[in-house]
């Protein structure tokens, strides 16, 4: 599929909203309209054209974003069905926040929230995430409320906070209070986690390999089983090119805790078994 | 037309427009998902008297189904879509959820749905919990054997219902076993039904009734006893006459499958006492669909096969 390159010059120090880059694709406008738009800077206001080049032929359904940096935040940020951006290398906050549908691919790792706010689509980081993926925005009251994450390394803390609805997959490590305050969806790894999961979680799924050091005492046992629906997650799962894709579909014996108590205790800690 | 000697009369069968869905019931094994199946399409022969006309399609293997498991497809049809939504959650109720080790999903894809779980879960009482995956919504209810999964909704169709074949034979034996030979032969196909006891009728009916608050009853035309009378089709020799119905998704699965059965009936021929095959004509009062028979048996039909 062809794509526009659009390259990054590195002219700034300050943080750069991306979300300009959305609001082109989604509503195509001529090319010199791009480069004379101006964008907030610190305190100034500069053209896009001086911070960026824009391919004469800007094609709007797909956009690779190359030299990018830790500095840009929403890269990808409010996308619609059917359109791509891709990110070759490192890039800021809020990365896919408030995805509505399309794909966004970061070559490398994000800062944090990102997927905050996502409602609908895929977003791929092939590196690490920062802390609070899939939450919500500050003052929300639900964060992610569908699509799917795809972290290929690790997510840092309160992965998940808030998530209303939809799938975070990380293929590493999670860190502390993962899916701290989830009122549903789906988080799962294929690493270690850290302490406090699924405090203060409503409802849910947390599926894990290992079980996590200290299970909080609003989770009470519920024993082991075999729970048909999870063949249903793990064929989701699989869809997606990943180490996901070594679970077997017909894996689904789990140790399974409830809770968090402490609010409706609706949510489940599952733990692979066998 | 004469077909190894059974004759195929000139007419039409009658059939008409039904509202359809279909669902994967799945279990441990084959006889769990079987039994949730058969008790689900019990008494669902005729829209008549039983609101719904169900059946089992076909066996479903584990590597088709949504949940790896062996499943059993069944069909369900009704006259409208509000009927059809009620029985399909009274049945799944009754007769899915309470039989062990079952899940059902929806079978049919498309904009138009009738719900299937959706209702369902409120037998969890509160403990019930929703998980969407990918763009499906499935409902987990705990249940005293693990859990109940089954998905919110399931797709209809517009499809037809009462398709059919009447045999007409020397002896009753003869009418049944070249009616067990068209239903095994029907059997194997996709998208239909026979919804009556092992897929024959022995009690066709006809529209209207001299009773007033009757819509159907017996086909008189067409029982052996009543020869004598003067409306009475059979033939001196005719002893006995048996009908199979046919509900499909589409006009081209009803004729595919009356092409079949006609077919396998036509194989025992007259040397095995099958005098006659024709169908179940009303005068255009039953529905739309008129399904002819020759036509069907012509070659140029051939071309659904």
């Amino acid at each position: 599929m062809s794509h526009s390159t659009v390259t990054y010059k590195g002219a700034v120090e300050q943080r750069i909203d991306m979300r300009w880059l959305t609001e082109v694709m989604v509503a195509p406008i001529r090319n010199d309209d791009i480069n004379e738009r101006k964008l907030s800077i610190g305190n100034d206001q500069i053209e896009i054209g001086e911070l960026f080049e824009i391919p004469g032929n800007f094609s709007n359904s797909h956009v690779v974003l190359e030299n990018t940096t830790t500095k840009m935040d929403y890269v990808g940020a409010g996308l619609l069905g059917g359109f791509q951006v891709t990110a070759n290398g490192d890039v800021g906050h809020y990365a896919g926040a408030s995805l509505s549908g399309g794909n966004v691919k970061i070559n490398g790792n994000t800062q944090d929230f990102t997927a905050c706010g996502m409602s609908n689509g895929f977003l791929e980081v092939t590196g690490s995430v920062g802390d609070y993926i899939g939450s919500a925005y500050a003052g929300d009251k639900a964060g992610m409320s569908g699509g799917t994450v795809l972290v290929h390394k690790d997510a840092n803390n309160f992965t998940g906070d808030l998530m209303r609805r939809g799938t975070i997959m990380v293929v590493g490590n999670i860190g502390d209070y993962c899916g701290s305050r989830m009122i549903a969806g789906t988080i799962t790894n294929l690493g270690t986690i850290g302490k406090q999961v699924g405090v203060g979680m409503r409802r849910g799924t947390i599926l894990l390999p290992h079980k996590p050091k200290d299970v909080i005492t609003g989770f009470h046992d519920c024993g082991r089983h075999s729970l048909g629906y999870l063949t249903l997650l793990l064929h989701e799962l699989r869809r997606y090119e990943s180490t996901f894709q070594s679970l077997h579909p017909m894996r689904r014996r789990v140790q399974r805790y409830q809770g968090d108590a402490a609010v409706s205790g609706q949510g489940e800690m599952l733990i692979w078994i066998g | 037309m004469v077909i190894n000697g059974v004759v195929i009369e000139d007419t039409f069968s009658e059939a008409f427009t039904m509202r359809a869905t279909r669902i994967i019931i799945t279990a441990i094994n084959y006889k769990w998902a079987r039994h949730a199946a058969e008790t689900m399409t019990g008494f669902a022969t005729s829209v008549i008297g039983c609101n719904v006309e169900a059946g089992i399609e076909r066996v479903v293997g584990n590597h088709e189904t949504p949940d790896g498991r062996p499943g059993i497809s069944v069909l369900l049809f009704a006259t409208d879509k509000n009927t059809l939504e009620k029985q399909l959650q009274k049945r799944v109720g009754q007769c899915v959820l309470t039989c062990p080790t079952t899940a059902v999903f929806s079978g049919m894809e498309g904009d138009d749905q009738i719900a299937l779980g959706k209702n369902l879960r409120y037998f969890g009482d509160g403990y019930q919990t929703s998980k969407k995956i990918g763009n499906k919504r499935f409902w987990r209810i705990p249940v005293m054997d693990g859990e109940f999964v089954c998905e919110e909704t399931t797709g209809y169709q517009k499809a037809i219902g009462g398709g059919n074949i009447l045999v007409l034979a020397r002896h009753i034996s003869q009418a049944l076993l070249a009616c067990e030979a068209a239903i095994d032969s029907i059997s194997m196909l996709p998208n239909i039904i026979m919804p009556f006891p092992g897929g024959g009728v022995r009690s066709g009916s006809k529209v209207g009734s001299k009773y007033k608050f009757l819509h159907a009853s017996t086909n008189h035309p067409f029982c052996p006893t009543l020869k004598g009378h003067a409306d009475n089709v059979l033939g001196k020799n005719i002893e006995s006459a048996m009908e199979i119905v046919i509900d499909g998704l589409t006009k081209e699965d009803v004729i595919l499958a009356m092409h079949r059965g006609i077919e396998a009936i036509c194989d025992l021929g007259k040397s095995q006492g099958i005098e006659t095959i024709t169908g179940g004509n009303y005068g255009g009062k039953l529905g739309p669909h008129h399904f002819h028979l020759r036509d069907i048996m012509n070659e140029s039909f051939n071309r659904y096969i």
